[in-house]
């Protein structure tokens, strides 16, 4: 039996996008841009992140004259490591969902087995 | 290292301040949108709001149902009580919420919140009827115009002695002590792990059932007789005493076996006695509000409902007085409840000192002293 996995596939594109730039800040639209999520969704995933201490969050120093100050997201390290592995382990199941695809694919294809036959009778 | 975590405000303004970077029109309006929404989703909490207005609803219904025509006896010690107890059930989790965190995680915990409030606020309306109509002390010289009047509506008039201030204070005392408690056992900051929380709520409950049953009525038995003949060798008086002795044991003793940390291991021996005591502890307090809520709502329901005071006494056989007489006797025999109040959580701590004690430290984890010989 497989456990639940830890992240759902929203925070996952939250997670590997800010791996893209593990070391440097990066602004909410660009998220939002690199992800496809709306606001009303990506930042509730923010706040909870930050929340778990994956993520830390900073104001920007020097704002755009004429702007507000822009709200910075990177991954802590512990947001790291554990976006790597939870990363890992979903490139590991979509593998194996892909593999379980196939197979099905090719079980369908397949003929199916006459009623009452005996696995291993066949020659 | 990480800075301080954003608050809500730094969001909101997060989300705005976002926008500016948006293409304009369109995407910036539902950027925009986008923040609202996470604003009513996630800082109002739809959830809280009902649960706010739930609350609400039944305090107001239960100040309602209890609040005293100004023409009865000391309707003010008794508007002063049903205030303060709405008071303290609406503010005491908001500083519970501060200085102890939010609720804790389990169902079981939460459950017990709803429970304790829930047993309040029937509470309210219920001894405030009962005290009411106590007040009222039979007086010789009424007794017959009493036995007259009876079948009317409600028996009002001045009732003697001065207003009942001490015996208020010291009510609302208890409540404020009972709601603190279970705020406090079922908050994050007191890490009481689901297994003590369902023991002690399970041998709570028990044992506030028991004791209705032996006393549904307060311990008068004339009061509660026919009902429950009642008596010291009543197999459900033995159980009872049982119940109160041996469930905070039963319930230190589970949660102590049962107490296990994240990772599945044991975990230190104080971790273990708290639970096993808080769990004990938590078994009597249960109990012990139990069956004050039911018992006294169900004399307030003998008070209020001619059709209960027939079936439970037997009205048809009885004169008026008799009748009136028995209720006098309820009315005041709920005072042992507020006695319950008070010595059941204490003998829950005794016992559940002595049961967390043994089953942290069994005779055989003790090591035998060395090096004596006889």
């Amino acid at each position: 039996m497989t456990s639940r996995p830890e992240f759902s596939a929203q925070t996952l594109s939250v997670l590997a996008a800010l791996c893209d730039q593990p070391s440097g800040w990066q602004h909410g639209y660009a998220l939002a841009k690199q992800t496809g999520l709306k606001s009303g969704t990506l930042y509730p995933i923010l706040i909870r992140l930050c929340d778990r201490g994956l993520v830390e969050a900073r104001w920007q120093d020097e704002p755009q004259p004429g702007r507000p100050r822009r709200h910075r997201y990177r991954l802590t390290s512990a947001g790291l490591a554990s976006a790597a592995q939870a990363l890992g382990g979903a490139a590991e199941r979509a593998a194996e969902l892909a593999a379980a695809k196939a197979a099905r694919k090719v079980r369908a294809g397949t003929r199916p087995a006459p009623r009452g036959a005996v696995a291993g009778s066949t020659p | 290292m990480n800075g301080p975590k954003p608050g809500w405000r730094d969001w909101i303004a997060a989300v705005w301040a976002e926008a500016h970077a948006v293409p304009p029109g369109l995407p910036r309006l539902a950027w925009r949108a986008g923040g609202i929404w996470m604003f009513a989703r996630e800082i109002l909490r739809p959830r809280r709001v009902a649960k706010a207005t739930v609350f609400a609803a039944a305090a107001a219904a239960a100040a309602w149902a209890a609040w005293p025509a100004p023409e009865v006896g000391h309707a003010a010690v008794s508007q002063f009580g049903v205030i303060v107890t709405v008071v303290l059930l609406a503010g005491l989790p908001l500083l519970a919420r501060r200085f102890l965190g939010p609720a804790g995680p389990s169902r079981a915990g939460r459950a017990l919140r709803v429970f304790c409030f829930a047993a309040i606020l029937a509470l309210i309306p219920a001894r405030i009827l009962v005290e009411v109509f106590a007040d009222f002390g039979p007086r010789p010289t009424g007794y017959l115009r009493i036995n007259n009047a009876f079948n009317s509506a409600g028996v009002h008039g001045a009732s003697s002695g001065g207003a009942p201030w001490p015996g208020e204070a010291a009510i609302l005392l208890i409540i404020a002590v009972y709601v603190a408690a279970f705020l406090w056992l079922t908050s994050r900051r007191a890490r009481l792990s689901r297994a003590t929380l369902s023991a002690g709520a399970g041998t709570g409950l028990l044992l506030g059932l028991v004791m209705y049953a032996v006393a549904p009525l307060g311990l008068g038995l004339d009061a509660t007789n026919p009902w429950l003949p009642g008596s010291d060798v009543d197999p459900l008086v033995a159980l009872a005493w049982l119940l109160l002795v041996g469930g905070p044991v039963a319930a230190a003793v589970l949660a102590v076996r049962a107490c296990r940390d994240a990772a599945g291991s044991v975990p230190p021996a104080a971790t273990r006695f708290r639970q096993g005591v808080a769990a004990g502890v938590l078994a009597n307090l249960t109990g012990a509000l139990f069956v004050t809520a039911l018992g006294t709502s169900t004399t307030a329901l003998t008070l209020t409902s001619a059709s209960l005071r027939q079936w439970l006494y037997h009205g048809d056989r009885l004169s008026a007085l008799a009748l009136y007489h028995r209720e006098q006797l309820a009315s005041v025999s709920t005072e042992v409840y507020v006695v319950m109040c008070v010595a059941f959580p204490l003998v829950g701590l005794f016992m559940s000192l002595l049961a967390a004690g043994f089953a942290t430290h069994p005779p055989e984890e003790i090591p035998a002293e060395t090096g004596v010989t006889s």
